[in-house]
């Protein structure tokens, strides 16, 4: 999502007049970052899903983001070089995703440091952990639940594209 | 390999934020102002959920409130009934409902950011006409 998807890449030698397919890299980016949304979500709500649920999502959640970050790592490269450009619009796009970042993993690794069920279930006991890192936990998941929205609507224009053609009705 | 090397970028970067954490946390002996504080335990539904990390109060909780997080014996209720339960929808709904109004409110500022920014082009004079630069003009003026 934080790339500029490679948008709606057609298919070589399509017919003029059919819609244009979909590139599999860009149905790969919305999908994936539907569901990384839809897990970022339920593991926010806490009280909803438990702890047991709560600690393996947000684990598979860490490794889910990592592989975002891949995914969009020339759109990291291409941005942070063009950081002295004057265009104001991805600035506050690279900020966001920077501040994200921070946030998810700091939130990541201190629920790893806080957890009582996945990582003792993994044989890891860990011991002396205060509430510093609990604290920490509460806070960077609150300071995410502000961002991933700003996230979001920030490529709104792209996912409404998107969406519309993925969830299009084909004609038979 | 074009993906192996981004994805040991990408770590690289994520492993920089975790020894900043870590450090942040050594050295985080003496709490900044704020942090450290008991942690608010919201109640859905005569329900107590704990936040991950923290812990009941001692005493027994009162009749019909059912504690999620460590148990008062020393044993871990991990809530695990609690699971999806049609009871605790509202957690989830509050967590929906706060993304998205945070959206909305972003996606409303994007649109009218852009609608002022288009307007302002709009009424700046083009005496050049368009695509060409000074440079270019002086140069056809020759």
């Amino acid at each position: 999502m934080a790339s500029t998807p490679a948008d709606a890449a057609s298919v070589p030698g399509a017919r003029p007049g059919r819609r244009r397919r979909i590139a599999a890299r860009t149905r790969l980016d919305f999908w994936f970052d539907t569901v990384l949304l839809l897990g970022y979500t339920l593991a926010y709500s806490y009280g909803f899903t438990g702890i047991g649920i709560h600690e393996w999502l947000g684990l598979g959640l860490g490794l889910a983001l990592l592989f975002h970050l891949t995914l969009h790592w020339d759109w990291v490269i291409r941005t942070t070089r063009k950081l002295a450009s004057p265009r104001g619009h991805d600035k506050l796009i690279w900020l966001v995703n920077l501040a994200l970042l921070g946030g998810m993993t700091l939130c990541v690794l201190s629920g790893i440091l806080i957890s009582r069920v996945a990582l003792p279930y993994l044989g890891i006991e860990l011991t002396q952990i205060g509430p510093f890192w609990s604290t920490l936990h509460t806070t960077t998941a609150e300071i995410t639940l502000g961002l991933v929205p700003v996230h979001v609507a920030l490529r709104w224009r792209w996912l409404v594209r998107i969406g519309r053609r993925l969830l299009a009705r084909r004609p038979r | 390999m074009k993906f192996l090397r981004h994805l040991a970028a990408a770590a690289l970067v994520v492993a920089v934020v975790v020894v900043a954490g870590l450090t942040w946390g050594h050295f985080a002996g003496g709490l900044p102002p704020g942090l450290g504080r008991p942690i608010d335990v919201p109640v859905h539904q005569g329900e107590i959920t704990l936040s991950p990390g923290a812990r009941p109060g001692h005493g027994r909780p009162p009749p019909g409130v059912h504690i999620i997080g460590p148990g008062p014996g020393g044993g871990e209720n991990l809530g695990l009934d609690s699971m999806f339960q049609s009871v605790n929808l509202p957690v989830l709904r509050n967590t929906v409902e706060i993304e998205a109004a945070v959206t909305a409110g972003a996606v409303l500022l994007e649109i009218a950011h852009r609608r002022w920014r288009r307007a302002r082009r709009a009424t700046r004079p083009r005496p050049l006409g368009p695509g060409r630069s000074p440079r270019q003009a002086r140069h056809r003026a020759r």
